[in-house]
């Protein structure tokens, strides 16, 4: 047996050093001891036995030629990912999840805190100016922080860029699979994920409802526990929806370069045009008009303007290809 | 005995018809082919691996993991709705092929 995997390895030696080679050679060696077990079990003896399995391997020029692997090794575009290398892009990619979505959560809970101080001067808690410095301030240190938790998570994902855009890698069928069964693990998860989270945002207005109709001067309490409940929601959807992106992009067909630079530019643009706009508003109409109570309004509607203007890009410009 | 350079065209068919009947791995397909071919063409490993990644290319079978009853994964192969199209098509060019190479076989050298 050892001189058949002394001769195997041989073989190999000159082949590039991937995951797939190596799958390759274990699968070929598993074949071989098979084969070899059964001539002995038919009578042969050792040397006969590993003499049939030796001439029965073939010719090594046939590997090359069909995984294209000279060709491969020249120029290679594309790179072969390593199962480390899919681990620690799938562990980033929940991570930095973790911190975007946490993100997203500060930045709805501050403008709840807002929100909040503008109840709780309006019920007579508080005065009027106390209560709007204290929320601002919140609110600031809250979106600050959000912020950081921006850039820390854009730093680590920046890592895998080549991934992100589905671009110049290649992934060897077996870890295809691999990546393909986590997903499956994950796959009722992240539906529960995506019902809580849809349920949350249905049942946000009742809580506001029902404040409502309990006290009337509580509706601004209400609206305080709707963002809450909405902010909760958001972190599920963000969360569940990284982990589960990270997936379909290793499984997806990388796309061609050209078009996966220009839906990062746009998709990018749009974000970064109207998340700001959103932000000014916020502010202006908070200061200026003093509609507090309601100018959070805005969060949610970018935010659901830029997934609108994303998702119909990608929907057209499928089409067009 | 077959040298694997007159049968060259044919693995593919050879490998694809064998998995018409069941998914199964390497080293059961290579066995088949010996028998089926009463031991007059065998396989060459690299000939069969080549094939395999050949075929999983083109789409027309597919591979999947499977637990060994001796613990080892093995990489099991099925045919697909493409493959099964391909393996038709060949079945014809091989009609086709036999006509034409019989009109150039003479039977006896008297």
């Amino acid at each position: 047996m050892e001189t058949i995997i002394s001769y195997l390895d041989n073989m190999f030696a000159s082949l590039p050093k991937t995951l797939e080679m190596k799958q390759l050679r274990d699968e070929l060696l598993a074949n071989m001891e098979e084969k070899y077990h059964e001539l002995k079990q038919e009578g042969k003896t050792e040397n006969e036995a590993i003499g049939i399995v030796i001439s029965e391997f073939g010719n090594i020029d046939e590997i090359i030629e069909s995984y294209d692997i000279s060709q491969e090794n020249q120029t290679g575009p594309n790179r072969l990912l390593t199962e480390t290398e899919v681990d620690d892009y799938l562990e980033t990619n929940r991570l930095a999840g973790k911190w975007i979505g946490l993100g997203v959560l500060l930045c709805i809970v501050g403008s709840a805190i807002i929100v909040l101080f503008t109840a709780l001067f309006e019920s007579g808690y508080i005065e009027r100016n106390i209560a709007l410095t204290t929320g601002v301030i919140l609110f600031t240190i809250l979106v600050a922080i959000a912020v950081s938790l921006f850039i820390y998570g854009g730093l680590k994902l920046d890592k895998f860029k080549y991934i992100n855009k589905q671009m110049d890698f290649e992934i060897s069928r077996e870890l295809q699979s691999k990546v393909e069964m986590m997903k499956n693990n994950q796959q009722s998860r992240f539906v529960a994920a995506l019902i809580c989270g849809v349920a949350l945002i249905i049942l946000s207005p009742a809580i506001l409802i029902f404040m409502m109709a309990v006290n009337e001067q509580w509706i601004i309490f209400g609206v305080v526990i709707m963002l809450a409940l909405i902010a909760i929601a958001i972190y599920l959807f963000v969360y569940f929806g990284m982990v589960h992106g990270s997936f379909t992009t290793l499984l997806e067909r990388p796309m061609n370069r050209e078009a996966a630079e220009k839906e990062e530019r746009i998709n990018g643009a749009i974000a970064s045009i109207i998340m700001p706009l959103a932000v000014i508003f916020f502010l202006i109409s908070g200061f200026v008009f003093e509609l507090w109570h309601i100018n959070w309004l805005v969060f949610p509607i970018a935010g659901l303007l830029v997934a609108i203007f994303n998702a119909s890009y990608t929907l057209f410009s499928k089409k067009d290809a | 005995m077959i040298s694997s350079d007159v049968i060259r065209g044919y693995n593919d068919t050879i490998i694809l018809y064998l998995l018409l009947e069941k998914e199964s791995y390497g080293y059961e397909i290579s066995k088949r082919i010996k028998e089926l071919s009463d031991e007059k063409y065998i396989i060459k490993e690299t000939t069969l691996y080549s094939a395999f990644n050949r075929l999983l290319k083109k789409g027309y079978i597919e591979s999947f993991h499977k637990e060994q009853t001796f613990g080892k994964k093995r990489t099991y192969y099925k045919i697909t709705e493409a493959g099964l199209q391909f393996y038709q098509e060949k079945c014809r060019e091989w009609e086709l092929t036999k006509d034409v190479i019989n009109q150039f076989i003479k039977e006896d050298f008297r």
